[in-house]
């Protein structure tokens, strides 16, 4: 059976347990302690999941980092934490083909997120350590924040229900911003009740399982219901929800630290940002939605969680990484079965690496095509490295000796200029236009001449039970 | 007090700190940015605003037309 996590905290326990979470005893300033210790997680390797115990002026408890290694996302997985990249992108692709698995809907109350209600004065700084996250940003943002929504034509079709992570900024102690691209779900719910002038319910979820916000941080299909793709990745075990108090279609996560309910006010827009963003840079200040909240309910003592987000690789880098390259592996391996594993975590699949078995000359290169043929990989990826089927893609230094001893760039290195690309990529001009370039790594094989082939070196067979030896003994060592 | 990105007067305390008399929160109501009193706000040239560039933000996402 695999470890499914009932909620945050049962997930905590167990980074907790593993090494993975630290817990910071001594009181921090909101500013500029915990953007900062964020920054710090994401620049040292293998890092812990932050639990800051008690916050200058505030009530309660603050969790940062919680998915920010490939260690936590391991463990998200219920997998040792040892477990490679590679491996973890296999498991997960085993999982995706479950979907759709239905979720079960609990009682009000079963649902822990149910324990306490707030209905006036609601005042967000009583509940949640608020704090600026980048200096720069224009104030204070919930960054991991599940955003439920229906869609209002369709209020009973479970299938068009949203869950997404959309940045949101505190704008008062009951009311929010929020940033819905016109390419998101929940701007095409949100322009059907503008359309009308109604305001658009929607709930948001604080501290959730963490394969929860791993799906809602997923781009599915606009009837694909993120719920049953939580019950999918968690192995078959259905994902806990349960009613939203203030809207009857609406459902959210049932042990939720904290939900938010209220509604997006209809037709309006207000200053939002600057806010920090995830290609490293800001993003500046536009007019946008803004939600007014009407109820809060949270679980005793609640824990906020939150996540740094900056130059990659940050916790966020975690969130989309392998989730950007499943879709793209079964695209391409829907046509193209030597494909072994897809790559695509690098910036949002702007870089991506392929390993393929070459069935015949050019191949290699086929499979470049293939890729900027798919609907993410056409705008999105820009610099495509493919390598033989026995090179790990997720392996940087296995990927760096194929470009060293497999890429004569006179022939394998390829320019296609003026294609399209991705707005946001700085280095797009006009925004929305770029080049290609594609990096066949792979053995040339017939009809393409092979003047040079070489013998490879074949490791020995009992390699694998060594490095089973070696990862125990030094298992071992470190826990004395 | 003035706004230290806008520099408006429209300037309201937000809240007070849940917890002792650590801190408020600020908001101005010209630009919406807020802060805490505790924070040594330097905000970058690039970042201040002024009427014109509210009026130039762009809208995310647009307003649709309303239907009859
Ligand atoms: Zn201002």
């Amino acid at each position: 059976m695999t470890k499914v996590y009932k909620d945050l905290r049962d997930f905590l326990a167990t980074l907790e347990e593993e090494g993975q979470l630290v817990r910071i005893k001594e009181e921090v300033m909101p500013e500029p302690d915990i953007g900062a210790a964020g920054r710090a997680a994401a620049n040292i390797e293998n890092s812990p999941a932050i639990l800051f115990e008690k916050v200058n002026g505030y009530n309660y408890s603050l969790v940062t980092n919680v998915h920010g290694s490939w260690r936590n996302h391991a463990l998200m997985l219920g997998l040792p934490k040892d477990t490679t990249i590679k491996e973890q992108f296999f498991e997960l692709n085993r999982r995706w083909d479950k979907f759709p698995v239905p979720p079960k809907i609990l009682a009000r109350e079963e649902a822990l997120c149910k324990e306490n209600v707030i209905t006036e004065n609601i005042n967000l700084f009583d509940i949640l350590p608020l704090y600026r996250i980048n200096e720069q940003d224009g104030g204070f943002f919930l960054s991991k924040a599940s955003v439920i929504s229906g869609d209002p034509e369709f209020p009973e079709d479970l299938n068009k229900l949203n869950v997404g992570i959309y940045r949101i900024q505190v704008k008062d102690v009951d009311r929010l911003a929020i940033q819905p691209m016109p390419v998101h779900d929940i701007a095409i719910q949100l322009a059907k009740a503008e359309e009308k002038d109604e305001p658009l319910p929607v709930a948001i979820a604080l501290g959730v399982s963490p394969l929860v916000t791993f799906m809602a941080s997923t781009p599915v299909a606009y009837d694909q219901n993120e719920y049953e793709f939580v019950g999918a990745l968690q192995d078959g075990v259905p994902c806990e929800i349960v009613k939203a108090d203030t809207c009857d279609h609406l459902y959210v996560p049932a042990h939720a630290e904290v939900i938010i309910e209220g509604y997006i006010i209809p037709r309006k827009r207000f200053v939002e940002g600057a806010f920090g963003e995830f290609p490293g840079s800001y993003s500046g200040c536009r007019k946008q939605c803004e939600i007014q909240i009407t109820r809060i309910t949270h679980r005793t003592k609640p824990i906020f969680e939150n996540l740094y987000i900056g130059m990659p690789w940050t916790e966020t880098d975690y969130l989309v990484g392998l989730n950007t390259s499943i879709p793209l592996y079964k695209q391409i391996k829907a046509t193209m079965p030597e494909v072994v594993a897809v790559n695509a975590m690098y910036t949002h699949g702007i870089g991506v690496i392929i390993s393929t078995k070459v069935r015949y000359g050019g191949y290699g290169k086929g499979v470049a095509f293939r890729l900027l043929s798919t609907p993410h990989g056409m705008p999105y990826s820009k610099i495509v490295i493919i390598v033989d089927e026995y090179v790990d893609p997720f392996n940087l230094e296995q990927v760096m000796w194929a470009l060293t001893t497999r890429v004569k760039p006179s022939k394998d290195v390829v320019i296609i200029p003026n294609c399209s690309g991705m707005v946001l990529d700085p280095s797009s001009n006009p925004a929305g236009m770029h080049d290609k370039l594609i990096i066949d790594a792979t053995t040339p094989v017939a009809p393409e001449p092979n003047p040079r082939s070489c013998e490879m070196l074949v490791p020995s067979p009992a390699t694998p039970k060594w490095e089973e030896i070696l990862r125990q003994l030094q298992h071992a060592a470190q826990k004395k | 007090m003035k706004c230290p990105r806008c520099d408006s007067e429209k300037v309201r305390i937000m809240t007070k700190s849940p917890v002792g008399d650590a801190w408020e929160i600020y908001v101005c109501d010209h630009c919406c940015y807020s802060w805490r009193s505790t924070e040594n706000i330097q905000i970058s040239e690039i970042f201040k605003l002024n009427d014109e560039k509210i009026a130039n933000m762009g809208i995310i996402p647009p307003i649709p037309p309303l239907k009859k």
